[in-house]
């Protein structure tokens, strides 16, 4: 293996993991907000693309005012969510189970919806930089791929700070912890988690418009990047945002050196394993109790 | 072979030609053919072309006057890219419609589940798949509009072998179709005397392949394949310096796809049946009407989805108004000479595509040009 080689590896492996971070995040942020596993995350992202993707080329406005509505639209449909789909479950005492099935079936709806609305074809968006790449060591890496390790780093730091020196944040936690105990304090629990859920939409949208540069905008997306994040948030901790890129970054990282040192027909093979090892090691994920206690 | 060519686009053409003369069209009772396509789910990139490709054949062959003068009626059901659906859509066409044909399925699995259908029944089903599972062999109603993966692999590896010269060969593929090809590629590597000195692969939807492309350019082949259904392995085998010629496979070879390519749409070679910008004298006629229609250029599929209704056409002109099921497929096992290509479903395979109708296309910025390169 050449130093070029390796260098490449690990390019694409930070790249690769900041996009099963950032959807692992949006994952993360639910459901250490709400308790709830919002199997959309992948599908918020798609209509925040979807959205930023209108925006800009079908109505020709700046690309960045696109992005903003692309991440405003992924907040949006995270609120509308919890209104339609989570609240009324919860009114009729569904279970965690039942919670998981009716995001599920989200997910299809929404890229039905796309499928039907905006067609089978994929669409390229432009990314920050355009398709502008770096080289490192001649190995090269796109622009754009640096924006967003460098915006997911600090969504993540904002959501540090957020949860940690806000009262709206503690206010959240404690909705999402001891509900009862949240209410004798006067904390209203079903605003926190319509919160949780748009916070949750926010950071999927952004997901959406970041990622959408790298693999063009298709109605099935959705699906295979909340796979893709669930194992990221679920490696790093699935109540810890930063274990949820952690756990991206390391997922990516692994696969891509596996391409390299191996071969990439055993890429999944090598990255489970991994993950199956953590998961019984550390079943809370790499930062679970972390995340529990605020960090 | 060319003179059956040229025939075909006369026929075509006088079509289209009488479907303008003629304004009042078919009247009689309608011929039904049933028509199983993935609208919807993984499959939908090759049903919705193929529905357009259906749904002009049936407009012009009526507007011409239809077949003794009935109208060719098409009921066309999706199968949600799933095969226990496309079983269940085939029940209803064959025993509630009474179609006296099966155009489809898009997809191998669902080809199966409907044909072990259409066997039993003697009904002839012309399917946009190739030929699939050995047992394809044994329904002698099921005829395969669309090449084998074997036949696609072969193409490939012509151009490069003939045209190029080149023997070492990286391949970048995804784990779906991609795989397929590559599977065919495998068999065929010692009869084309070449060495692949690469092969990596990546799941479908991959946001990131640069690792992958890295190692095939590390192995410094002649030539790379690139053998996908998204724009992210071209763009990225581009990004990380991979200076030789792209050759591709026909499902690659997609408008869809290659707008994703971006900048990088340039230099990448597909073996396919029809290039749009550039057709053969026989798919003109086939080409103006369907931009006429849609505004758009078609592909591959849209061509196999005019010439299979186009096949059910010419058999019931032969067949008779009463042929049985079991008729019109015995009238349907002969050659045929295509928009998309020039089938003989008297062989074995049941589809008959030779190399021979293989066109050989090149980006060049963006544009597909068509190549003199041919097999012959």
């Amino acid at each position: 293996m050449t130093f070029t080689l390796l260098i490449q590896s690990i390019l694409a492996g930070l790249t690769n993991g900041f996009v099963y971070g950032l959807i692992g995040l949006g994952i993360a942020v639910a459901f250490r907000g709400a308790r709830i596993i919002n199997a959309m995350q992948g599908d918020v992202a798609l209509i925040g693309a979807v959205m930023a993707y209108s925006a800009s080329v079908s109505f020709g406005l700046p690309m960045p005012v696109g992005f903003v509505i692309g991440v405003v639209a992924g907040g949006l449909t995270g609120f509308l969510v919890d209104r339609l789909m989570i609240r009324p479950t919860l009114k009729r005492r569904g279970s965690e189970d039942s919670l998981l099935l009716v995001t599920l079936g989200g997910a299809f709806a929404v890229s039905a919806a796309v499928l039907l609305y905006f067609g089978r074809d994929s669409y390229p968006i432009p990314g920050i930089g355009g398709n502008d790449i770096v080289d490192v060591f001649d190995a090269s890496m796109r622009v754009h791929a640096i924006w967003l390790i460098v915006i997911s780093l600090a969504v993540v730091a904002a959501l540090r700070w957020f949860y940690a020196k806000t009262l709206v944040g503690q206010a959240l936690l404690a909705a999402s912890i001891d509900p009862e105990g949240a209410l004798t304090l006067g904390i209203n629990v079903g605003r926190m988690r319509a919160l949780t859920f748009g916070l949750g939409g926010l950071v999927g949208g952004l997901a959406g418009v970041l990622v959408a540069p790298l693999i063009n905008i298709q109605y099935e997306m959705g699906l295979l990047l909340t796979l893709k994040g669930f194992a990221a948030a679920i490696l790093g901790g699935l109540s810890s945002p930063f274990g949820a890129i952690f756990g991206g970054v390391l997922l990516g990282l692994v696969e891509s050196l596996a391409v390299v040192t191996i071969s990439s027909g055993y890429k999944d093979v090598v990255s489970m394993t991994l993950l199956i090892a953590i998961m019984i090691v550390l079943p809370q994920g790499l930062f679970g109790r972390r995340g529990r206690l605020g960090g | 072979m060319k003179r059956r060519t040229l025939a075909a686009g006369a026929f075509a053409a006088a079509l289209i030609g009488s479907g303008r003369a003629k304004a009042q069209g078919a009247t009689g009772e309608p011929i039904k053919v049933g028509a199983i396509i993935s609208l919807t789910g993984p499959g939908a990139g090759l049903g919705q072309p193929q529905r357009q490709g259906m749904l002009l054949a049936e407009k012009t062959i009526n507007a011409a006057g239809g077949v003794g003068g009935r109208p060719i009626k098409l009921f066309i059901e999706d199968d949600g890219s799933k095969p226990d659906i496309a079983k269940s859509k085939a029940e209803r066409l064959i025993f509630d419609e009474k179609v006296s044909a099966i155009i489809g399925p898009s997809l191998t699995a669902s080809t199966g589940a409907v044909a072990a259908l259409t066997n039993a029944e003697g009904m002839p089903e012309l399917c946009f798949t190739g030929l699939g599972p050995r047992t394809e062999l044994t329904y002698k109603s099921l005829f395969h509009l669309l090449p084998p993966q074997d036949l696609n692999a072969r193409a490939m590896l012509e151009y490069t072998t003939k045209e190029l010269k080149a023997k070492k060969i990286g391949i970048l593929h995804d784990t779906g179709y991609g795989q397929v090809v590559t599977n065919q590629l495998n068999t065929l590597r010692e009869k084309y005397g070449v060495e692949f000195s690469a092969i990596e692969k990546f799941e479908v939807g991959a946001s990131d392949v640069s690792a992958q492309a890295a190692k095939v350019r590390a192995a410094n082949p002649d030539v790379v394949f690139v053998i996908a259904t998204s724009a992210v392995p071209f763009r990225n085998a581009r990004q990380v310096k991979i200076e030789q010629p792209i050759v591709s496979a026909i499902g690659s070879s997609t408008y869809d796809y290659v707008r994703g390519f971006g900048e990088y749409a340039d230099n990448i070679v597909f073996p396919e049946f029809l290039v749009g910008e550039q057709p053969k004298d026989s798919q003109k006629a086939f080409v103006d009407a369907f931009r006429k229609e849609y505004g758009s250029l078609p592909k591959n599929f849209e061509a196999a989805a005019w010439d299979g209704v186009h096949i059910v056409a010419k058999a019931v002109e032969k067949a008779g108004p009463r042929a049985s099921g079991k008729e019109l497929a015995a009238a349907m096992r002969a050659p045929y000479s295509g928009v998309m290509a020039s089938y003989d479903f008297t062989k074995d395979d049941m589809t008959g595509i030779d190399l021979s109708s293989y066109v050989f296309s090149k980006l060049v910025g963006g544009k597909f040009e068509r190549l003199p390169f041919t097999t012959k």
